[in-house]
């Protein structure tokens, strides 16, 4: 038990000895293991420290040669540096220097553009001046070729006129030169010539004066026409004037006879003076008479017709005189003209005989050559054909001067036509013109023909458009056509429109009513069941607390609206009724107080209809009146009073004044009256005491 | 000197001849309603106008209904821009037209010829051609239908395009149409001033 009690303890101890030696063992084990896997590991990393140290040496190596890499390369950087430093400083100066070099290329830029400008300025001016100046020029040489152009034909003429000068000259010279030695052959020449000079002479003063006398007979030829003229105007009124001769001594007769007439009738009368029982004779006489009155009446009569005539005569005379004086006027211009056409003719003659004379002295030049030719036969050949030469030469020129006084003539017509006035030139333009005014005419003639057409389609058609006029006209007046370009405008707050707007709203009401009251008809018929329950009440007012929506909102609110209009015209009634009453009031006490004033009695109204006056003298006379009863009094009058009673006061004979007054004369004025008095005086006395 | 004074004279009478047709168109107006029952005749009281006696409204409604109109007319009156006022009866119930009262408004031209301007009308007589037409307003109750139901009535005013219209108060409008088988007219009396001449004529609608 001991071993046992030991043992367990023991053999604890010993369990746990031997635990604890395993677990030494084991702690030994695994420490060991321990150790190996740490040597191992140390061998591990000392391998990998040498191969770390390795790799540090050979990166050291690395390092170093990199850090000689590195030295050589900032030594050849900082060289590098230097050289861009110093190749900056260059190009800085560089750029310096061309911005300058800019800036001034610019200021020359700028100058060089003002230059251009103002060159391409001047340039254009230039050329603008150059232009017009071309212009000119041109002009000028236009103007200078065409004068050039006259130059070249005026020295064309030249010559033209030079050459045959020369012509002239040459042959003048052949001519000369034959001449000279024709000259120089013949010693007769002077005298010949002398000759020939007075022949010439004599031959020009024969036509001088030839021409003078044509020309002088020309003139008088001319008067002798207009005095031929003039003679017969002046035998004509010889004639008249005979006529008038023997008119005129029919009128001498005529007034002789006339007087002897008158004598005969005043020895008549002085015989009827005489005699007047000589009734026997007294017809013959009277017979006489009245021949004789006849006979006179009618030498009057012919006396009248014969100086109506010669004033006739007269009047013919001097028409004729004025004839003649124009006629003589129209003479002096056409002597005048005729003078101004010998003047003319004179020069054309004295041309002529100018002509002739060279002619004679040519011709006799000729003949003078031809008798020289004939005595001197020797140089024969050559001088005749001189002598034809000239002859052909004469002639030639001859027919010039006919060609040159043809053509004088010619221009000498055509000078007188143009004298005699433009119109006979312009007549067949005024012809023309004539013609192109008829055309016109004729033109507008139609044109007013088809205007007055047009106007009067246009008077149609105003007439027709007045009808369309008139019926638009009543078309607007119904409103059913709008005139184009017009407005129909009205206000907007019409009376139509008001009475339109209002309807439409009570309109939209009454629908919104209907609507909401068959939505109700509709929930109530999906209902069913309850219709028996609500039907019939719908209508009723809505304060009833479970049917409140039995009644649609709509209709609730129409009606609202009237209990809230009418609510108002009740106030109003209300509000007008107070004041009726307060002007009833004042005007009741108006009247109250002017009864008292003007009656001397108060009243006062009850409502039962009785009236209480009272003296305002005496207060305590009071009475109260009621009125009859309408059956008593029958239908006399309205309202009769009746008293029926008084008060305690008043005065003393009062049973009497009643008696009297209200029971005997039945007036109660009267006794009011009579109690207002008594009161009245009572009241006095009083006062005076 | 003359052609400086003749505008003015002109300005002043187109201005005062412009009061004259307003005027005349109010008293027209408030004839015609009278006279046509549109308004309850109790709504009338009597004024001397034009030396005769002439019923005018008190509903305060319609003067200031017309006062508006006819300020606006007078404007349009001074530019020339109204051709034509028409005062159209309507039946309450149908809606259908029942009168057009029509006042064709034209301008007088000056005659070109003359340098002088003729005598200007006098006011006298002005005066009684308007007087002659209200009476003829009111002697046409003789003639017209006989109106049995409640009317109202409406103011047309035929402007230019080109007039000026303030567009808040006054809108395009039908022309309250008679129809033209159904309508009679008549025209009445008219009067003119220097400046305008105003031709009246009534249409209404007849079934016979």
């Amino acid at each position: 038990m001991a071993e046992l009690e030991r043992d367990p303890q023991h053999g604890s101890a010993k369990r746990q000895q031997r635990v604890q030696a395993f677990t030494n063992n084991m702690q030994h084990a695994s420490l060991e293991r321990q150790l190996l896997a740490s040597q191992a590991a140390k061998a591990e990393l000392d391998i990998k420290l040498r191969e770390k140290e390795l790799q540090i040496e050979r990166l050291e190596r690395d390092k170093r040669w990199l850090y000689q890499r590195e030295t050589e390369e900032r030594e050849t950087r900082e060289k590098e540096g230097a050289e861009r430093e110093e190749e900056r400083r260059q190009s800085d100066a560089e750029i310096r220097s061309l911005r300058a070099s800019l800036s001034a290329l610019r200021d020359t830029h700028v100058e060089l553009q003002e230059a251009h400008s103002t060159l391409s300025r001047t340039h254009s001016q230039e050329v603008s001046s150059a232009k017009t100046r071309l212009v000119t020029l041109e002009h000028q040489t236009r103007t200078l070729e065409d004068e050039l152009a006259d130059y070249r034909r005026l020295a064309d003429e030249r010559g033209d006129a030079l050459r045959e000068a020369q012509q002239r000259a040459e042959d003048l010279e052949i001519a000369v030169q034959s001449s000279r030695r024709e000259e120089a052959d013949s010693a007769s020449w002077p005298m010949i010539r002398d000759e020939l000079h007075r022949q010439a002479e004599y031959m020009r003063t024969l036509e001088n004066t030839n021409a003078r006398q044509a020309a002088e007979l020309a003139r008088l030829k001319e008067k002798h026409a207009s005095i031929e003229v003039l003679r017969e105007e002046k035998l004509t009124l010889e004639r008249r004037l005979a006529g008038m001769e023997e008119m005129r001594g029919r009128v001498v007769g005529l007034e002789a006879q006339l007087d002897a007439a008158r004598r005969e009738r005043e020895e008549w009368v002085k015989k009827g003076n005489v005699g007047p029982r000589a009734s026997d004779t007294s017809i013959s006489v009277t017979q006489t008479l009245s021949a004789l009155r006849l006979e006179h009446a009618r030498l009057l009569e012919e006396h009248g017709a014969t100086v109506a005539h010669l004033r006739s005569r007269e009047a013919e005379l001097v028409g004729a005189e004025q004839r003649t004086s124009g006629l003589q006027d129209h003479a002096s211009t056409l002597e005048t003209e005729t003078r101004a056409l010998k003047d003319k003719v004179a020069a054309r003659e004295h041309r002529a005989e100018l002509a002739e004379r060279e002619i004679g002295f040519l011709q006799a030049l000729l003949a003078s050559y031809t008798a020289e030719e004939g005595t001197k036969d020797d140089s024969g050949g050559v001088d005749e054909v001189l002598a034809q030469r000239v002859h052909q030469l004469e002639s030639a020129s001859a027919e010039l001067k006919a060609a040159n006084v043809v053509l004088q003539n010619a221009l000498e017509r055509a000078e007188e036509e143009n004298m005699l006035g433009g119109a006979r030139r312009t007549r067949p333009e005024l012809l023309e013109e004539l013609e192109r005014e008829r055309d016109a005419a004729e033109a507008s003639r139609l044109e007013l023909e088809e205007a007055r057409n047009a106007a009067q389609s246009h008077l149609d058609n105003i007439e027709t458009l007045e009808q369309t006029l008139f019926e638009l006209r009543g078309k607007i007046g119904t409103g059913s056509h709008v005139p184009p370009g017009i407005r129909v405008l009205s206000l907007r707050d019409n009376p139509a429109q008001q009475w339109t707007d209002l309807r439409q709203e009570a309109m939209d009401r009454l629908k919104h009513e209907n609507e909401a009251l068959i939505k109700r008809l509709k929930q109530l018929g999906d209902a069913g069941a309850r219709v028996d329950t609500t039907e019939g009440e719908s209508n009723a007012d809505g304060s009833h607390a479970p049917r409140e929506d039995l009644v649609p909102r709509e209709s609730w609110e129409v009606l609202d609206r009237e209990k809230k209009e009418l609510e108002e015209l009740v106030k109003q009634k209300e509000k007008r009724l107070l004041r009726l009453q307060q002007v009833f009031a004042s005007k009741s006490a108006e009247f109250r107080e002017a009864i008292a004033s003007i009656l001397g009695l108060k009243l006062a109204f009850y409502p039962n209809g009785q009236v209480r006056v009272t003296s305002i003298y005496d207060l305590e006379a009071a009475f109260v009146f009621q009125p009859a009863g309408k059956s008593a009094e029958g239908g006399v009058e309205g309202a009769r009073m009746q008293l029926v009673a008084q008060s305690e006061g008043g005065p003393q004979d009062l049973p009497q004044m009643m008696r009297y007054w209200v029971e005997e004369e039945q007036c109660i004025p009267g006794f009011l009256a009579s109690v207002t008095l008594e009161c009245y005086d009572k009241s006095k006395r009083e006062e005076a005491l | 000197m003359a052609t400086k004074q003749a505008p003015t004279r002109q300005a002043i009478t187109l201005k005062g001849s412009t009061n004259l047709v307003t005027e005349f168109f109010k008293y027209a107006a408030n004839t015609i309603l009278f006279q046509r029952g549109v308004y309850p005749s109790d709504d009338f009281h009597m004024v001397k106008k034009y030396g005769q006696t002439v019923l005018v409204t008190q509903d305060l409604a319609l003067e200031n209904y017309l006062d508006r109109i006819l300020s606006q007319v007078n404007k349009w009156l001074l530019t020339g821009s109204v051709t034509q006022l028409v005062l159209a009866i309507i039946s309450k119930d149908s809606r259908v037209t029942l009168e057009r009262w029509v006042f064709d408004v034209n301008l007088v031209e000056p005659p070109a010829d003359s340098t002088t301007p003729s005598a200007p009308k006098p006011e006298s007589e002005i005066q009684a051609e308007i007087r002659y037409i209200l009476k003829q307003i009111v002697s046409t109750v003789t003639f017209l239908p006989i109106i049995d139901e409640p009317t109202v009535f409406n103011i047309l005013a035929y402007t230019h395009e080109s007039a000026d219209v303030p567009a808040d108060e006054w809108v395009d409008t039908d022309p309250l149409a008679i129809e033209a088988s159904k309508s009679q007219q008549v025209k009445l009396r008219s009067f003119s001033t220097d400046v305008h001449r105003i031709e009246a004529m009534v249409a209404y609608r007849y079934e016979g």
